[in-house]
């Protein structure tokens, strides 16, 4: 049980650190209207994608909140589970020890509520990896917006230049993202 | 769950208070725990019970990867301070314990090895973390006879264990000392009773009152800033300790 606290520790990490990422990218959303709208008339497909790219990151932060909830709540939950298991053996190792049925009784009722433990746990589990697959898709999305910024930013004439470094950059951040997120569904916590 | 909240930020020099359960049953006295960070590590100070234990850790987490815990300081040997050492040594089995020598051999009935204790002398000493010495200043009866606070030079905060708790009612447990005179009567029984000597008292208020202290944080109750660390003091001086009814 303690690898599993070490795995979603190490989740939990990761999470913290898109979350930092997600942050960025509603600036830079915010960037990319200010530049479409200098850009005018040059600019208008950009200037549509930039404001479904705001809309976009303020999705991503309330989607990065609702994970950061959910981790806090796994973590807390295989904390418990950890100190289900010292119980458990420290009570085991007394039942081998003496003939009293009492003792197997406390163990029976401890490992009942151990099993409700682990059965929270599984729930949470389950939801975990049903919202780090609802933020991949999200982010999917977020990737194709970029990529078509990044189209959009080749009509913007005198702005080109411009536009093509703030797409590049939000396509580049999206990637990560993308990466970090579809590492963490791979994570040994859900198998 | 508890709450953290960050007392102190110069950089990566950083002290979290982990407070406030708002799940923990009424039976069982509410605790502050500190975490101090310095560089990419850092030292839990009184980590609290084996019951809030997950509490603690989540709460941590959110902060800090608890994988890079260097140690966790145990101002004395009470179940609240550190009866969640066998979790922590769980997590991180090389995590080493700072304790009073007279402990070491006490505490490991909560858990750890012979290689999880360092043993801290009478007269204190300096711990290292990642660049940062930290000191553990010497508080014996203070209440336990083998008693350390923890003091931060570079951030001025004294960690005080149970000097300067107090026992706080609903409503009224805000992190911070706001009045003095009200919030002193919640700590006024809880020194007399908990602290055994008058010497002793007297003895940690003169080397306390020559060091210069921006926060004093006690494992219970709220935190005192700015002249309430003095004020604090020379309440505690005057206070006769030792006293079981009155």
């Amino acid at each position: 049980m303690s690898t599993d606290l070490l795995r979603i520790v190490r989740i939990n990490e990761e999470i913290k650190a898109v979350v930092g990422v997600a942050f960025k990218i509603n600036i830079m959303a915010l960037n990319a209207i200010f530049l479409a709208k200098r850009a005018g008339t040059a600019a208008l497909g950009f200037g549509v994608l930039s404001n479904e790219l705001r809309v976009f990151s303020q999705d991503l932060r309330t989607c990065m909140g609702g994970l950061s909830g959910l981790i806090h709540r796994c973590v807390n939950e295989v904390s418990v589970v950890l100190q289900d298991v010292r119980n458990t053996k420290l009570l085991r190792e007394a039942v081998a020890g003496t003939s009293r049925p009492e003792l197997g009784l406390a163990l029976k009722r401890r490992e009942l509520a151990n099993g409700e433990h682990q059965a929270r746990l599984a729930s949470l589990r389950r939801q975990l990896q049903r919202a780090l697959e609802d933020a991949f898709q999200l982010v999917e999305l977020g990737g194709v917006l970029a990529k078509s910024a990044k189209i959009e930013a080749a009509y913007g004439q005198g702005f080109a230049g411009a536009l093509a470094q703030v797409s590049g950059e939000f396509d580049g951040i999206v990637e990560e993202i993308r990466n970090s997120l579809q590492a963490l569904q791979r994570s040994e916590f859900f198998k | 769950m508890k709450k953290t909240s960050t007392i102190y930020q110069d950089g990566d020099h950083k002290w979290v208070a982990i407070v406030r359960d708002n799940e923990r049953p009424g039976h069982l006295i509410d605790t502050n725990e500190y975490l101090v960070m310095h560089g990419g590590k850092a030292i839990l100070l009184d980590p609290g019970g084996a019951e809030v234990f997950p509490a603690v850790f989540s709460a941590l987490a959110g902060e800090f990867d608890p994988s890079a815990l260097s140690g966790i300081f145990a101002s004395h040997q009470d179940p609240d301070i550190c009866s969640s050492l066998a979790l922590w040594l769980e997590f991180n089995p090389g995590m080493k314990c700072y304790v009073s020598w007279l402990w070491t051999s006490f505490i490991p009935h909560f858990g750890g090895t012979a290689d999880t204790f360092v043993s801290i002398p009478d007269e204190g000493m300096d711990i290292a973390l990642d660049g940062l010495t930290l000191q553990a200043v010497p508080a014996h009866y203070l209440h336990s006879s083998g008693n350390f606070h923890l003091y931060d030079r570079q951030a001025k905060i004294l960690f005080s264990g149970d000097v300067g708790a107090a026992l706080l009612p609903h409503g009224q447990d805000g992190l911070f000392v706001e009045n003095f005179d009200s919030h002193i009567r919640h700590a006024e029984a809880f020194h007399k009773r908990w602290m055994g000597s008058n010497e002793a008292k007297r003895r940690w208020c003169e080397r306390v009152a020559a060091m210069d202290i921006d926060m004093l944080c006690p494992q219970h109750g709220a935190i005192y800033r700015g002249a309430d660390v003095r004020r604090f003091i020379d309440w505690f001086d005057g206070l006769t300790v030792g006293v079981l009814h009155g």
